[in-house]
């Protein structure tokens, strides 16, 4: 019974994994890793890791891949065009390297299954919320804390490199949606259900909203 | 590969069939667990159903109307000829629409909106005479609330490739609103589970609930944890997408949004998965929030374990997620629609520091309090 569900979600892990890189239309690539991920966690429920298995489906399957999705879908990326290979010295690398890997592999199960099986995983309680949760904030509390001080810094990094060369002024504000409207189009003069544009000067504020600063309302006006 | 299947064995137990039948001959194992799943299933879908015709019948009653009272006693085969008209509708695939996406992306949205429903504790073990003790869940999973949360966040990929895939502006629209609404609020969602998670330490909703059940009702997670009730229940009916938070499909401003180029058994999907949700962000809050099964003052009456006193909990369960269904009923009757800018920064700025203060008192408090 085991056995089936094992080749089922494996088979599908390895399926999706190979449509991943195959498919030409990056949504469906999206997809076909999404399919990957919810493989992955039927596979560690199956090895008695439940809380890894429900943290890889809300991680990865949740809350990233919503992201990448959703990236996808806001640029429209187009479908790869089928190009001339450029890098053809790479294939035999790649089988090589495949060669390698698949040895190794093989080597790790031989041995895997030669060794005697060290603890039953139905009486561990490895996998199971209160040992992970001991183990990190005990155990392993170094690496765990540097780990998160790892990721706080790739939010500062992303925000560092995502924003504009100058920070707006605190009292600047922008009509909402004012930035995909054509220029023409943003006249704070005409629109009398605009947000007023607060800004320290009114080139800041021509700034913000992306339009001509003769269009800008002075103070006093 | 032994091992694993004593592990799954383990939490098999908890399920409508009996205790006495042999565990591990996987047939038996397989068949009552379909059946435990099928019962869940029809109780969950026809009350669902009705949760359709309610919603209808209510908000005539606000807007001072009939609503619909033809078919059958006050409309109530109602939700039976809706089905047979959804079945009879025909299929209408846009032209330009990405094939393989427009049809997985219902599927998606409904078989996540139902997933969920396998770990809540319907009602308390029962003892029978002559068959034994049931247990009133389909499966106990030591995970079980990371899981719910889990199924829920994959269900955004029903209606983001739906709206991606009809190839239609107002769908993309929809669907773009939708990911980004769903992934702000989940977040305060999520955060506001915490502290319930804190008080009880376990992950476990079979277990939350039995915690609750001493003091009469005065054990309610609800008291020691009502900024986070609040913060849930906002949060839970901004991912259902329901009225003021149901900006993806404003009929206003984006035609029906996501589910604009669906007709039929396609459209019927979406509309059940957009229910499920609903009943099952109810069932969650109220098993984490009010107890559950438990009824207050029903120990003192009638013995646990009796058929009696899981019948009147089961009871008790169900007037309370009522209770939350009627809630979204009354809010959709009486609440206009948020502006997009104004729902990001209620979910940002404000539910989500709320929540953030709601771990952190609540873990001081836990922390030199117990």
């Amino acid at each position: 019974m085991l056995a089936i569900l094992f080749f089922l979600f494996g088979g599908l892990a390895i399926g999706c994994a190979i449509s991943m890189v195959a498919q030409r239309n990056p949504l469906y690539s999206a997809i076909s890793l999404i399919g990957v991920f919810i493989s992955l966690a039927s596979l560690y429920v199956m090895l008695a890791a439940p809380f890894i298995a429900a943290v890889q489906i809300i991680v990865y399957a949740g809350a990233i891949m919503v992201l990448v999705v959703f990236v996808i879908m806001l640029l429209n990326v187009e479908e790869e065009e089928r190009r001339r290979l450029r890098l053809g010295f790479l294939i035999p690398t790649a089988i090589a390297l495949a060669v390698v890997l698949i040895s190794e592999a093989a080597f790790i199960f031989y041995f895997v299954g030669a060794a005697p099986s060290p603890q039953d995983p139905s009486t561990s309680d490895v996998g199971l919320t209160g040992s992970i949760g001991t183990g990190l904030f005990t155990k392993y509390l170094l690496p765990f804390e540097i780990t998160s001080v790892l990721l706080l810094m790739a939010i500062v990094g992303a925000m560092t490199l995502a924003r504009r060369a100058t920070l707006f002024s605190p009292t600047a504000r922008v009509v909402p949606g004012a930035m995909s409207l054509p220029k023409h189009l943003v006249d704070t003069t005409a629109a009398s259900d605009a947000t007023e544009v607060r800004a320290e000067s009114s080139v800041e504020a021509a700034r913000v909203l992306g339009v001509d600063e003769s269009r800008i309302v002075k103070d006093g006006e | 590969m032994s091992g694993t299947v004593a592990f799954i064995h383990r939490h098999k137990r908890a399920s409508f069939t009996v205790w006495f039948m042999d565990w591990n001959n996987p047939v038996i194992h397989v068949i009552s667990l379909f059946v435990a799943i099928t019962v869940a299933f029809t109780v969950v879908m026809l009350i669902v159903a009705y949760t359709v015709l309610a919603e209808r019948r209510i908000l005539a009653l606000i807007q001072g109307r009939l609503g619909p009272n033809r078919v059958g006693y006050g409309g109530m085969l109602q939700p039976f000829a809706d089905l047979l008209k959804f079945i009879l509708k025909e299929d209408i695939v846009p032209d330009k629409s990405t094939r393989f996406v427009y049809f997985l992306a219902p599927i998606v949205a409904t078989v996540a909106a139902l997933m969920t429903i396998i770990v809540y504790p319907f009602g308390p073990d029962v003892t029978l005479p002559f068959i034994g003790t049931i247990k009133l869940v389909v499966t106990q999973l030591d995970v079980g609330l990371l899981y719910v949360l889990g199924v829920t966040s994959v269900g955004v990929y029903g209606i983001a490739l739906a709206g991606w895939s009809s190839n239609n502006k107002y769908s993309l629209m929809g669907g773009l609103r939708a990911a980004s609404q769903l992934i702000s609020y989940e977040l305060s969602l999520g955060l506001s589970l915490i502290g319930v998670i804190l008080l009880s330490g376990t992950l476990d909703l079979t277990k939350i609930v039995e915690q609750q059940s001493d003091w009469h009702g005065f054990k309610w997670n609800i008291l020691p944890q009502f900024v986070g009730f609040i913060v849930y229940l906002i949060s839970a009916i901004a991912e259902t997408n329901r009225v003021p938070f149901d900006l993806p499909e404003a009929e206003t401003e984006l035609v029906a949004g996501f589910h604009t180029e669906y007709s039929a058994m396609k459209f019927a999907l979406f509309f059940m998965a957009e229910y499920v949700n609903m009943f099952t962000v109810s069932m969650l809050a109220t098993t984490l929030f009010l107890g559950g099964w438990n009824v207050p003052f029903l120990d003192m009456v009638l013995t646990p374990g009796t058929l009696l006193f899981g019948v009147i909990s089961f009871l008790g369960f169900l007037v309370k997620v009522i209770f939350f269904l009627f809630l979204y009923i009354w809010l959709r009757g009486t609440l206009p629609r948020f502006r997009f800018d104004q729902l990001m920064n209620f979910g940002w700025k404000f539910l989500l520091p709320l929540a953030i203060l709601n771990i952190v008192v609540t873990a001081t408090i836990v922390f030199f309090f117990s």
